[in-house]
């Protein structure tokens, strides 16, 4: 487990970052914390020519709440993301990093690298997909954002094009009164979760959900949105069986890989229950 | 606590080990040393036409590649004479693949280089020209006529069938009230110490000799072993251990690198290291204990034992290694377990199939057999609607019957229970488990009732010499695998010699120190070589009060110990005919959430007979590491292979090693019944913990499963297997 030869060059700043991978050419690699790419390198699964690192490239690593979207930099630390006291349904960005791998990975992983490595069974996809995030790029051609429905391509591929560096992420405020919750199962503390579920709400005066995401990890291809069980929730109140009549409609609507761990029907099993508990929590949240 | 014996001595490497001081293999480096890297094949059976190494020849770097061709046509030897049959010496492993792969990870070439990064790109550049053949994957399948054969010149896939007989089996069920069936199964896992192999083979060109650092487990069997295979004086390899991050049977054994590095390291007159990387570990050391079982206990109504027929199917992989048929061997013998039989049948078949070879894993056999026996116990117990606790009070062996005997006829040495009060040991577990043994919605409790065969011979030998600085020491054969031996053998020295354990020295590492020594498996080492100590200790004494003039109770050993260094080494040796047999049990509280199907370990307490407890924190710390890997074995761990023959368990990621997140803090009832006519009436410590611990998971897994618990008939038990149980008995 070592890995093949690559050429290496540390970036001071995104636009050297954009440069150096402008000059390395199509097989280069961003290196950020190193947590999934180090061992993908180890395992010689990944061979990139060159490693940009920018691990250390200043003015990424800040958490912003200050307008109307939440600004969390691509080199923000899962265990600062942990830490971070986020408004309403925004919390479920902190949940979910708190579930990621150990803490020592937690240390060094980025949410710009978890975003742009793109596993289908990662926690902050997941999270990002249920609050409509924005995922900013930058290139020499200038900065787009990128809607999150069409950032994650299949399984550890993006939309991301070759020269682009991911600089922040970009989370609208959701309306109202709002909770959020995240949800995994998996088999040993700190592992890539089975099924792993991001719920938001939020509701009205009155109590009635007028806004709600579902997203899923570990079941298909990329992070998904189940918008049956979305629209299942729509208008109605989380009282009585709702959580556990929309966890249904989400298990329903998915259609789970198989794998030697874990089979498609056990998946949609899991599913159900973690919908089920990830609602029952909001519901506790907007209690209280 | 009187003396050292006794005593909860620290191990002098703890504060090293802990602070990262300690000195493994990999720690170690050599002036001109270079590195090995193995070409592996990547198809479970394939007949191979070839080796093109012409590409990774040039990288720059490289100093050299190597196949079979290039080697002696050796094999890898069966350590244990009693483990050998003739068709088992027909299929043992080649250092490299010779014409055909039979699984993926078997040795096909190796690559010396400059670094280790350079002889893994240069590794990678050798091309192998395989031809793809069929694949027998599963043992059962593999044992039957007309399956893919793993070695051609065999016939057939079944290396050894193993017949076991006691009483009259017929008679006895044709006599039963009650017959209950069941095919149980344990999965492919293996013990995964956290540091892998590695070796470090360092010539000296000077004398001619050759110090192999790296060593464990059986340094002496393994420096003869490779002198024989290389054809050298065993008097010119030196075999080193140092600091060793687990052994738990696997490390240490010979394998293929094992005479591949030493080679390289005489052919190219260089330093040449090997660390074998997690990779290959899950691929290349061995792995263990994957058995089906088909079993018929029969009983009278009143939950009286009568007797037990069983077949048993146990993987051997594609090759007989150093343990031979051991891993087949084993499980029988350990069926009928703690209990009276009128009678019993064992018939073990040791089938090939085209998977990594298997060797013994702590507790082998003995782990396996009482998955088996006790989950049939539970089921007999349901049967009878008798409380699983009280069936195993009805049976256990009672100390009037002691030394109880299983004559197994002139095929077979006899099983034999030396001592000990069966059922008093047996209460003092369901004592210790108290209230929480209760029953509760979701909560489940079960318990195992085992032997474990520990202490086997043929001997040992250990000296003891004063020095001149007032030291003593104390040379003896066996290896520190982490398990402390090295502290409990100097408190035995200690105690026999009455000075302090710092005054103690222990030489056990190196070769060219320790003449003879069989090594450190099946629970011996305390009990073989602390033996051993003991006797050289008493022999020092009464040699030193011939010097002194003076009786033997007046010699005080510290206050004289420059003046007995003309005195020299003290000798003694300790022959052991027979294994010790222990009591043993685990008794395990767990909850399973019928939603997920997980599976939570809320209490787990071990029992075992350890005879005289040398250090008792020792021997707590070996229920306990042995108890996490049987609680591993129940519900997480497993070699898996798909259709193919291809390993899906290839990184620990894959291979579910539980964290403290998954365990239980491990509960142990110490049993201290000595050993008569024994130096130092001492038992095994190493394995017991492990042995019963899967059952009694297993077992408390189906009591929380209530009536779907009778489905619990294999391992790992899995959330999803939790759950595919569970949706079987609810569905319409």
């Amino acid at each position: 487990v070592k890995p093949p030869p690559f050429a290496y060059a540390r970036a001071e700043s995104v636009d050297e970052a954009i440069a150096l991978l402008a000059d390395a050419g199509e097989d280069a690699k961003l290196l950020a914390g190193g947590q999934s790419l180090i061992p993908l390198l180890a395992y010689r699964l990944a061979r990139p020519s060159h490693l940009v690192d920018i691990d250390q490239v200043p003015g990424l690593a800040g958490i912003d709440d200050s307008g109307a979207a939440l600004e969390v930099g691509a080199l923000v630390r899962h265990a600062e993301l942990e830490r971070a006291d986020l408004p309403g349904a925004l919390a479920v960005l902190a949940q979910a990093a708190s579930h990621i791998g150990h803490l020592p990975i937690r240390m060094r992983g980025t949410i710009g690298g978890s975003l742009a490595h793109a596993d289908p069974a990662a926690e902050l996809p997941v999270a990002v997909l249920a609050l409509d995030g924005r995922i900013v790029a930058a290139s020499d051609k200038g900065t787009r954002e990128i809607q999150v429905e069409s950032f994650f391509t299949g399984p550890f591929t993006t939309s991301l094009q070759p020269g682009e560096v991911l600089t922040a992420i970009r989370l609208p405020v959701p309306p109202g009164r709002s909770a959020g919750s995240f949800a995994e199962f998996s088999v040993r503390a700190g592992d890539f979760a089975l099924v792993a579920v991001a719920a938001a709400v939020a509701v009205d005066d009155e109590g009635r959900v007028e806004w709600a995401r579902i997203a899923l990890g570990g079941v298909d291809a990329t992070a998904i949105r189940v918008s049956a069980a979305e629209s299942e929730l729509v208008g109605a109140e989380l009282t009585g069986d709702a959580p556990r009549a929309v966890a249904a409609a989400a298990a329903a609507a998915c259609d789970p890989v198989d794998d030697p761990i874990a089979d498609a029907v056990y998946r949609r099993e899991l599913v159900a229950a973690l919908v089920g508990e990830a609602l029952v929590r909001i519901r506790a949240e907007l209690a209280s | 606590v009187s003396g050292p014996i006794g005593a909860e001595a620290p191990r002098p490497r703890d504060l090293a080990l802990l602070t990262g001081a300690a000195r493994y293999v990999a720690d170690l480096t050599v002036p001109g040393q270079a590195c090995l890297r193995v070409v592996r094949s990547p198809l479970a059976h394939a007949r191979l036409a070839g080796v093109t190494a012409d590409a990774a020849r040039a990288l720059p770097g490289v100093l050299a590649v190597f196949t079979a061709a290039d080697l002696p046509d050796v094999r890898i030897p069966i350590r244990l004479p009693f483990a050998s049959t003739p068709r088992a010496e027909r299929v043992l492993q080649p250092p490299l693949a010779r014409d055909v792969v039979r699984f993926v990870g078997e040795p096909v070439a190796v690559v010396v280089a400059e670094d280790a990064y350079v002889a893994e790109d240069a590794a990678e550049l050798v091309e192998l020209d395989l031809d793809p053949l069929d694949v027998a994957v599963d043992p059962i399948a593999a044992a039957l006529p007309g399956a893919p054969l793993v070695q051609e010149e065999l016939g057939d896939n079944v290396v050894a069938t193993l017949p076991l007989r006691y009483g009259n089996v017929e008679a006895a069920f044709a006599g039963a009230d009650v017959v209950v069936r069941a095919r149980l199964a344990v999965q492919r896992h293996t013990g995964v110490p956290l540091e892998t192999r590695g070796l470090l083979a360092e010539p000296d060109t000077a004398s001619g000799r050759l110090t192999i650092w790296g060593a464990a487990k059986v340094k002496h069997f393994n420096r003869n072993a490779i002198a024989d295979l290389l054809d050298v004086d065993p008097g010119s390899l030196r075999l080193v251990e140092l600091d060793v991050g687990g052994g738990f049977g696997v490390r240490g054994e010979l394998y293929p690198e094992d005479v591949l590095v030493p080679w390289a390291a005489l052919t190219l007159g260089r330093p040449i290291k090997w660390v074998e990387d997690r990779a290959e570990h899950l691929v290349a050391t061995n792995h263990a204990r994957e058995q089906t079982h088909e079993i018929a206990v029969a009983a009278t109504r009143d939950g009286r034992l009568l007797a037990f027929d069983a077949t048993a199917w146990v993987d051997q992989g594609a090759y007989v290694r150093t343990q031979g048929i051991l891993p087949a061997f084993l499980p029988g013998h350990h069926l009928p377990g703690p209990y009276v039989w009128e009678a019993f049948s064992v018939t073990s078949h040791a089938v090939l199939t085209h998977r990594t070879p298997v060797g013994t894993y702590r507790g082998p056999g003995m782990t396996e057999a009482s998955f088996v026996r006790e989950r049939a116990l539970d089921l007999l117990a349901g049967e009878l609607a008798l409380d699983p606790i009280e069936l195993r009070r009805r049976n256990l062996v009672p100390p009037d019957r002691m030394p109880f005997v299983y004559d197994l006829g002139p095929q077979s040495p006899p099983i034999v229970y030396e001592s000990g009060d069966f059922p008093a040991f047996f209460e003092r577990l369901v004592e210790r488990a108290g209230a929480a043994a209760e029953r509760s919605p979701g909560v489940g409790v079960g318990v195992a009732a085992i032997v474990e065969m520990g202490g086997i011979g043929p001997f040992e030998e250990a000296s003891v010499e004063a020095q001149p600085d007032g030291t003593l020491l104390v040379r003896a054969g066996v290896g520190s695998l982490g398990q402390g031996v090295e502290v409990a053998l100097a408190q035995i020295a200690a105690e026999e010699l009455g000075v302090p354990v710092e005054r103690i020295r222990i030489s056990f590492q190196d070769t060219d120190e320790v003449a003879t020594g069989f090594g450190s498996f099946a629970s011996r080492s305390t009990v073989v070589a602390g033996n051993a100590v003991a006797l050289a200790a008493r022999e020092l004494r009464a040699r030193a009060a011939e010097l002194l003039e003076v009786e033997v109770e007046q010699v005080d050993i510290a206050a004289h110990a420059v003046e007995l260094a003309e005195l020299g080494a003290i000798s003694a040796r300790y022959e052991k005919e027979h294994p010790s047999y222990s009591f043993g049990g685990a008794l395990s509280v767990v909850s399973v959430d019928e939603e997920t199907g997980r599976v939570r370990v809320l209490r787990h307490v071990v029992a075992h007979d350890v005879g005289r407890a040398v250090n008792p924190a020792l021997v707590r710390g070996q229920l306990a590491g042995a108890a996490a890997q049987g609680i591993a074995g129940a519900l997480f761990e497993e070699l898996g292979y798909d259709e193919q023959g291809t390993p899906l368990a290839i990184s620990l990621a894959d291979y579910l090693m539980p964290t403290l997140a998954e365990l239980p803090e491990v509960e142990s009832v110490l049993i201290e019944n000595p050993v008569a006519g024994s130096p130092i009436g001492v038992k095994g410590a190493g394995e017991a913990g492990i042995v019963g611990s899967p059952a009694a998971v297993a077992n408390a897994v189906a009591d929380a499963l209530g009536p779907a618990g009778s489905a619990v008939d294999r391992l790992p038990l899995t959330p999803a297997r939790i759950r595919a149980i569970l949706r079987a008995t609810q569905s319409p």
